[in-house]
């Protein structure tokens, strides 16, 4: 009896899909290629904006200690699973309107926070230790902290909570609500902005500019500028190198903290993997741009966000890494110092 | 003085590194010690560090479920199994040169008599010849690349290169990639009615051997493909991908790919860039996961329709012994048990079976036993091994998700095995 | 004490030589789990790989993040070179040669564009020819096989004869220690040593009279070959060339961190971090997370917590979900294990002598 209503119910399932999944594009139109150019360029600066968004904190962090950061990408990981972790016990997916604006400002700030939090905590353990040692040793300790991290993200996924499917996999991806519906905000044409799309932009831009204030015009940005140039001349000055380069660290730490919710949101998906492509994103830019250069970062993380799309569309999937990354070595051996970046000076 | 420091520093990560040594050697040796006269040991080689290891999970305690159920004894003998993973750590993945080495231990070790794996079929391909050469039985609950066993649908050199003996020792519960491409490819031609398909693969040998013959039965029967594409299974995402395909507007998406290389992602973005299409993907997604990771929304039926194909049927639909694991394996794990649970549960039976069977509990002896599995009464039905040493099991089923669940649409392929 | 000590280290080398060529003797009197020979084999591969990494990245001073990438090539080249399904079919030895020569050409390749690229502009250079690489192999499936890989391959041989396990074992053993022998000797030529004074201070080299291009170009070269050298090994040991995916940035990173955890810039060092980094790997690690995630011992003690009602029971399910597998625990003692390693040694464990205390002629370095 119950096979049979099952069997009935799959019936409508298939007439449904006939019904009504077939036509769909008919309805949508075919998109002219210049649709179809803008909605890669939306898709791609959209994109873009979060690699910057994770590049320029990666890129602080460089400027000061020179370290190749290799546990940033998953850094940024381990905040999208305390994001989770947040929205799941809180029940935030079920919050509208104001409320839920509230809510995710506050879930922005806290991740930001924890995420600060954790890189500086890093920083006191894992570099500070070998602030007098070479920058390779620096490097593998940040790739082994790096691993650490990883695993740490494989263990939190196996938190028997809803949002982690109950724990039951902790190595599978985790689906992360739709805080902001994935809806059209405005139509040009056919291109599609969606309310997402628009997230980014209201994050990244007010952060970016917060941050161009912070270094340029704050004592503690003063003393940023100083110790990235000089921290013997620093140190001298009476400026407590460690203490800025902590605060460095924290900084770099929240703005992660803050790329990784709107890359959640934007992406609705979180993994103990997703760490890698990350960072390597955020590396790419802050290289392309000049390491070291927030400017930089930012035209870097825009670069690649629609080299990508554009990739994705005229060329094949299957070689956008290859573009992408035969672009950067060209622009490389043109400029050797990124777009933005100051000529590395020789030594005199 | 900061010169003493260092010197003792160095001396005591010295002592360290040497006491891990130490301990690390008695405890690989210490294990050895227990080998009784009458133990015959069982091992697994799956990937089980990384991203695979929900799924290799669900395949050890199938496994161990396997053993359990004989009360770890078979035939007055008592069964040893050996959980090895053939992924390293800083790979994340199926690493040859392990696999290689776990290949070697099983064959160095005289109690092991047979070797259950591999997950991947890359992986399969190093340490088949191996095992052939030693004249060890396997036993895969994964590997669906179909020139594993099946001469003329891969390289002109395939199987033979993996049987330098020319004995056949490699045996597969589950049907080959050419079964479930054909059969998710008539789905879509026939009950879908779809007349273009934008196929995507991850680029992995099972995702693309799965689109290829897609493509090719495709091609066979006159539907129309807009786009064969290899996406990069670990982008953040895929929306500049799913503005092509609207561009292309197919009437079916077909991902060949699993949860681990981001199907879930694709069906998200394919739903939140509003294209409503059917989104059909192979038994590497019939998981949980792949419910959870896509989320309520993508997964609602408002959003468009979801299929996924699996060789065999779904938990609930199995009677008789089938429906009986499903039971057994609720009441110890708490869950209804996963696809890749009842592969792995399968290839133990089966390899306990034969060694039931054979006379004498010898290597060959076995490999001859498994050999001879004939209607055999499975979980996924009755089925035999074929020449090639292929499960006769070709009950394909496609299934759909509703409510957060897989929800069965209906069997296909059909063939020599039959839903007992 | 000053006689005693020049005998020891003259001593040693030999000895240690001597005790690795006696691996596969001391496995068959090591009871049946234990076997020394294939995690052994593994190394020497590493081996060789870090060495040629050692030579770019600790002699000349240039951070090499796609290392993987040349041994991709010198895998794929042999492959290529001798398998039965492509027309060229060449023994161990000649596609050996052509695997070799493969590999310079990449290294030139990759190094005369971008000598202009310095520090980590150019470390990123190299990641993204690793990933080029990596790309380009899977994607021309064609004359690759893409993800399917290339098999069977000849096993290494001797003078005609295919080698059994031992004897690959011991023609591995050989290449190393030809490596090793080979790549100190470049260490104190001529050209190790522009290579050293370049990485110390280019522009004063510049002065010296050395062509740093050149200096540079050699030792991409250098690294280039020794990778792909190591990469073809691999693949003849395994008799396929696995998937292009076998060699991605992971691998690089490994290499990288066996040279540093050795002691940057030191032959022998490379040597002891390829043993340390991989005999964590294939031994340490597995035995220790089998104890950390041992399946009793935080079960029991949580089912005492129970009591504690709705926090034991979350604790409780998520230890059996997750924290009791051992394998979960590797990444993080790995890169614990790394961490440690860095923050207590920092210069490696063996790491170079000081420059002063090279031989005399050293003299570019001096002033």
């Amino acid at each position: 009896m119950q096979r049979a209503v099952a069997a009935a119910e799959q019936l409508a399932i298939l007439a449904l899909a006939r019904a009504d999944g077939l036509p769909a594009f008919a309805a949508d139109g075919a998109l002219s290629s210049w649709e179809v150019f803008g909605q890669q360029l939306v898709t791609g600066l959209s994109n873009g904006m979060i690699i910057a968004l994770i590049a320029i904190g990666y890129t602080m962090v460089y400027g000061i200690v020179e370290l190749i950061n290799f546990a940033h990408g998953d850094l940024c990981m381990l905040g999208a699973f305390f994001a989770l972790t947040a929205v799941g016990a809180l029940g935030m997916s079920e919050w509208g309107g104001a409320g839920g604006a509230v809510g995710l400002v506050s879930l922005l700030v806290a991740t930001a926070f924890f995420c600060g939090a954790l890189n500086w905590s890093i920083n006191r353990l894992a570099y500070r230790p070998l602030r007098k040692a070479s920058k390779l040793s620096l490097l593998v300790s940040a790739i082994g902290a790096s691993f650490i991290l990883v695993n740490l993200g494989l263990f939190w996924g196996g938190m028997p909570m809803d949002v982690f499917a109950g724990g039951n996999s902790s190595a599978a991806p985790k689906a992360f609500p739709a805080l902001v519906e994935p809806e059209p905000a405005a139509h040009l044409g056919d291109v599609i902005v969606s309310r997402p799309d628009v997230l980014v932009l209201l994050v990244t831009v007010p952060l970016m500019g917060a941050l161009t204030w912070l270094v340029r015009f704050t004592k503690l940005g003063k003393a940023m500028r100083a110790v990235a140039q000089n921290p013997t001349a620093a140190a001298l000055m009476g400026i407590d190198v460690e203490r800025v380069i902590g605060a460095t660290f924290f900084i770099g730490g929240s703005l992660g903290g803050f790329a990784t919710v709107v890359y959640s949101i934007y992406n609705q998906t979180v993994s103990f993997q997703m760490g890698y492509r990350m960072g390597m994103d955020a590396f790419i830019a802050a290289v392309l741009g000049g390491i070291g250069n927030l400017p930089g970062a930012v035209l870097g993380g825009l670069l690649i966000g629609v080299v990508r799309a554009m990739s994705d569309q005229y060329i094949e999937t299957r070689w956008t890494n290859a573009v992408v990354f035969g672009i950067l070595i060209l622009i490389l051996v043109f400029r050797p110092s990124g777009l933005l970046g100051a000529k590395l000076r020789e030594k005199v | 003085m900061i010169c003493t420091m260092s010197r003792s520093m160095f001396r005591t990560t010295a002592s360290i590194l040497s006491a891990i040594a130490a301990a690390s050697l008695l405890l690989a040796a210490a294990p050895a010690a227990q080998d009784g006269a009458k133990t015959l040991k069982i091992v697994s080689s799956l990937p089980r560090t990384g991203s695979a290891n929900s799924q290799t999970t669900s395949i050890v305690n199938g496994i161990k479920m396997a053993i359990e159920e004989r009360g770890g004894m078979v035939d007055g003998y008592a069964i040893a199994y050996d959980d090895m993973d053939d992924a390293s750590p800083q790979k994340g993945n199926w690493d040859p040169q392990v696999e290689s080495a776990n290949a070697k231990k099983a064959i160095n070790d005289p109690a092991v008599v047979g070797y259950i794996g591999t997950y991947n079929s890359g992986a399969a391909k190093v340490s088949m010849p191996m095992l052939n050469k030693a004249g060890l039985v396997m036993v895969s609950p994964g590997n669906t690349h179909t020139g594993l066993t099946k001469p003329g649908t891969g390289e002109p050199n395939e199987p033979a290169v993996y049987r330098p003996t020319g004995k056949i020792t490699y045996f597969r519960v589950v049907p080959a990639d050419d079964i479930q491409g054909a059969v998710a490819c008539e789905f879509c031609r026939g009950d879908l009615g779809a007349k273009k398909v934008f196929l995507l693969h991850d680029r992995e040998l099972y995702g693309k051997g799965i689109a290829d013959v897609f493509r090719k039965s495709a091609q066979a029967s006159g539907m129309e493909v807009v786009g064969f594409e290899g996406i990069d299974p670990k982008a953040s995402n895929y929306r500049s991908l799913v503005t092509k395909i609207r561009a292309a507007a197919p009437d079916v998406v077909f991902y060949g790919g699993t949860t681990q290389t981001n199907a879930a992602q694709v069906l998200k973005d394919l739903r939140s860039g509003s294209c409503k299409v059917p989104f059909v993907t192979p038994d590497g997604t019939f998981e949980k996961a792949y419910i959870e990771a896509a989320g309520k929304d993508a997964m609602s039926p408002e959003s468009g329709p979801v299929y996924i194909t699996f060789g065999g049927l779904p938990s609930e639909q199995l009677t008789g012994l089938g429906a009986e694991f499903v039971k057994k394996y609720q009441a110890k794990h708490g869950e209804i048990p996963e696809a890749y649970a009842v592969y792995g549960y399968e290839a133990g039976r089966v390899l306990l079976d034969a060694i039931d069977r054979a006379e004498t509990k010898d290597r060959a002896a076995i490999i001859a036993a498994v050999a001879a599995t004939k209607d055999f009464q499975g979980a996924l039905g009755t089925w035999s091994f074929d020449a090639n040493g292929d499960t006769t099991n070709r009950m394909m089923s496609v299934n759909t998700v509703k409510d957060g669940e897989f929800a069965f649409v209906k069997a296909a392929g059909g063939g020599a095995g039959k839903a007992n | 004490m000053s006689a005693a000590a020049p005998r020891r280290i003259r001593l040693t080398p030999w000895a240690g030589l001597a005790a690795l060529a006696a691996v596969p003797f001391i496995d068959a009197l090591l009871p049946g789990g234990l076997r020394l020979e294939d995690p052994m084999s593994e190394v020497f591969i590493y081996a060789i790989l870090a060495l040629g990494l050692n030579v770019l990245t600790g002699f000349t001073g240039l951070l090499n993040l796609g290392v993987a990438a040349f041994a991709a090539i010198g895998a794929y080249a042999f492959a290529i070179a001798t398998c039965e399904i492509y027309p060229f079919q060449l023994g161990f030895w000649p596609a050996l040669g052509v695997t070799v020569a493969a590999g310079a050409i990449a290294g030139f390749a990759l190094g005369a564009p971008t000598l202009r690229v310095r520090g980590d502009y150019l470390a990123i250079v190299t990641l993204g020819f690793g990933e080029i690489v990596k790309d380009v192999l899977v994607n021309l499936d064609t004359i690759t096989k893409g993800t399917q890989g290339i098999n069977p391959l000849p096993p290494p041989s001797f003078l005609g004869t295919p080698l059994e396990a031992r004897g690959q074992y011991w023609l591995l053993l050989a290449f190393v220690t030809v490596t090793f022998v080979g790549v100190r000797a470049l260490e104190r030529s001529r050209v190790g040593r522009a290579w050293i004074s370049i990485r110390e201070d280019e522009l004063a080299s510049r002065a010296m009279g050395i062509r740093p291009d050149h200096a540079k170009m050699l030792a991409f070269a250098t690294c280039a070959a020794l990778a792909a050298l190591a990469g073809a090994l691999m693949v003849s040991r395994l008799s396929s060339s696995g998937e292009p995916g076998n060699y991605d940035f992971q691998v690089s990173i490994l290499a990288l961190c066996i040279i540093i955890v050795g002691g940057i810039g030191s032959v022998r060092g490379t040597l002891v971090g390829a043993i340390v980094m991989v005999g964590m790997n294939s031994i340490v690690l597995v035995k220790l997370s089998e104890l950390v995630g041992s399946p009793d011992a935080p079960g029991a003690a949580l089912d005492e917590a129970q009591g504690l009602a709705k926090v034991g029971v979350f604790l409780r399910t998520w230890a059996q979900n997750v924290l009791v597998n051992p394998t979960n625990w590797k990444f993080l003692l790995f890169g614990l294990a790394l961490v440690l390693m860095m923050v207590f040694r920092p210069q490696g464990i063996l790491p170079p002598r000081p420059l002063h205390e090279a031989p005399p002629e050293g003299g570019e370095e001096g002033a």
